[in-house]
């Protein structure tokens, strides 16, 4: 009778719970990508001062309650600055890694699951691609396409993310393609398509998500040195990195221009890292499991 | 004939390989690791043209040229007239995939079933393979079954079109021996329910022995014997089928009975002697053997072939 019950209530699907730890500090890393991205949106409402307001009786100021971040030298309101810059580094993040994995993503995929010529011929064109020193050829590119706009910068770094992506993705995918179960449910008549879609693309995107958090990052690092070498957009609006830029020629003056924007970009990358590190371990687990 | 185009030249991975397969049969692939059943059951399949791999000959099912087609017209027949287990259950089931979704595919993509029908069928073949509780498992990810039911999803799966072939490549190699058997008898039970023939690849005697009708065995990519099982079993002709059967342990043997291994390992594909591919490792060899290719020739048995020169004796037939 006992053994009875134990029995029926094993056999019954007590489904395992799947227990997602990721810990304290991921969550507090979302929560602080959020809040950098919702304060880049809202900014417009946000109780902040004008970003563009000059006020020359407060010039390169210290924090303050007034000015939490103090000011710089014509007298802006640098909290204010770092968060319109964050718009910049995150516009720039999102859409460069958007056109990369647009173009990239699919690519990699039909190259891994099509083989054959088309990869090779493909992926020899990437790899040739990804040999050209990707931050040389974008200051050559920017520094001859004026006028300068974050649109141009997008594009650029866009374009030269795009081999990047697709060598992950095709890895990725290879990996993946040589599963039985890709080869299962093409002898049950999948068309290729629905192969793609239904097989390989939900097995990929885990290593896709974590590498394209860390891809962002990678962009705003990279448009933050060009903002500092004074290749991103115009003054004045504001860029972390072109606030750094700005800070260099009077860091003895005023630190305080300098420090803020760099504290915001570190932290927002340190963040975003660890959570594409957190997730791509965690999937790796669970993968494991099965 | 099956060849590979490798680095090293073309590799002639199966080759003269000629039987039939009637309806409702179980026919019994066996041989050594490296004997090509794989790549024959692979090849039966129409799996193996890719850019590197030459298939020549004809695999006809059912009236239909697997050789030559496109993906396109094998896509027809896949699923619905021939369908394949896989060795490794670990990895037949797409991992982030429901069970019950992975049988519905079939079910609405190629039946036109709509999305009721194929749950509710669904979950019959899952009742079929002998899954506990189906309507619940049918939510399950493969990641919580284990590899026996992992297996027996894998077959429902491949039952979904109703196929006239399976093709089974050594569906239990990867599971415990106690299941193994569950298993075996599982396909033998559904192959009687379906009406449709098997074709069970294995390099384990003990398989084949009680659940096939006939047997192919194999050796470096040919067949080497072909007959009823009973036939291959108590008469075989070819050294190497009774080496591989002195290789399998029986339960009639006294206990720490020595295994008689085959000495030797099956040879490089890649430069096959002229003679009996089997000859470097055979003790009944001869010249003759290491300079002519023996043909399969019939024991007089109808239905029962061999490809030696120096066959084993015939032994006493129990009266026909």
């Amino acid at each position: 009778m006992y053994v009875q019950e134990m029995v029926e209530e094993t056999a019954l699907p007590d489904r395992p719970e799947r227990k997602k730890k990721l810990g304290v500090i991921y969550w507090i890393c979302v929560g602080w990508i959020a809040l950098n991205l919702l304060a880049a949106i809202f900014a417009n409402f946000l109780p902040i001062e004008n970003p563009f307001n000059q006020n020359y009786a407060v010039v390169n100021a210290g924090p303050s309650l007034h000015h939490l971040f103090g000011t710089d030298d014509l007298g802006r309101d640098i909290f204010s600055r770092v968060v319109y810059g964050s718009r910049v580094s995150i516009e720039a993040g999102l859409g460069a890694i958007a056109i990369g994995f647009a173009v990239g993503a699919p690519l990699g995929m039909l190259a891994a699951y099509r083989r054959g010529k088309f990869d090779s011929m493909l992926t020899t064109f990437m790899y040739i691609f990804l040999a050209f020193p990707a931050i040389i050829a974008t200051i050559a590119i920017l520094s001859f396409w004026t006028p300068r706009s974050l649109l141009k910068i997008i594009i650029v770094i866009g374009v030269a993310s795009i081999p990047l992506v697709y060598r992950v993705i095709r890895t990725a995918t290879l990996n993946v393609a040589t599963k039985d179960y890709v080869v299962a449910a093409k002898v049950q008549g999948a068309t290729d398509r629905r192969i793609m879609v239904k097989e390989l693309l939900p097995n990929v995107a885990p290593i896709g998500v974590s590498f394209l958090l860390i891809g962002i990052a990678t962009v705003v690092v990279l448009e933050g040195s060009l903002a500092f070498l004074g290749l991103s957009v115009n003054p004045p609006t504001p860029s972390w990195g072109n606030m750094i830029n700005e800070a260099r020629t009077i860091l003895q003056v005023n630190p305080w221009l300098a420090i803020f924007p760099s504290l915001a970009m570190c932290l927002f990358l340190l963040s975003l890292n660890f959570i594409g590190d957190r997730l791509r371990s965690h999937f790796e687990v669970t993968e494991s499991k099965l | 004939m099956t060849t590979f185009d490798t680095a090293s030249g073309p590799l002639p991975a199966v080759g003269g390989v000629s039987f039939d397969l009637n309806q409702n049969e179980t026919l019994g692939i066996v041989g050594e690791s490296g004997s090509g059943k794989t790549v024959l059951s692979r090849t039966i399949m129409g799996l193996q043209q890719r850019q590197n791999v030459t298939v020549t000959g004809s695999v006809l099912l059912n009236g239909f040229e697997v050789v030559g087609a496109s993906e396109e017209e094998k896509r027809k027949i896949w699923g619905l007239e021939v369908a394949m287990i896989f060795q490794d259950p670990m990895t037949s089931l797409n991992p982030v995939m429901r069970i019950g979704k992975q049988i519905d595919e079939i079910l609405r993509v190629r039946l036109g079933m709509d999305r009721q029908a194929a749950k509710a069928r669904a979950i019959e073949l899952l009742e079929l393979v002998g899954i506990p509780s189906p309507k619940d498992r049918y939510r399950v990810f493969p990641g919580e079954l284990s590899g026996g039911m992992r297996q027996r999803v894998v077959i429902a799966t491949a039952l979904a079109g109703s196929p006239k072939l399976l093709m089974a490549d050594e569906p239990t190699t990867g599971l415990d021996v106690t299941i193994q058997a569950q298993i075996l008898n599982l396909l033998e039970e559904i192959k009687a329910k379906m009406e449709m023939s098997v074709v069970l690849v294995t390099h384990d005697l003990g398989v084949v022995a009680t659940r096939t009708s006939r047997v192919i065995v194999m050796y470096a990519g040919r067949i080497v014997e072909i007959g009823t099982t009973r036939d291959v079993f108590a008469h075989h002709r070819m050294p190497y089928t009774r080496a591989l059967l002195e290789g399998s342990p029986k339960v009639s043997n006294p206990s720490h009975t020595r295994l008689k291994a085959i000495p030797g390992r099956p040879p490089n594909l890649l430069n096959l002697s002229q003679g009996c591919s089997f000859a470097p490792r055979c003790s009944f060899a001869t010249d003759r053997c290491r300079q002519d290719r023996p043909e399969l020739e019939s024991t007089g048995t109808p239905g029962h072939s061999f490809a030696c020169w120096n066959p084993l004796p015939e032994t006493r037939r129990a009266s026909a």
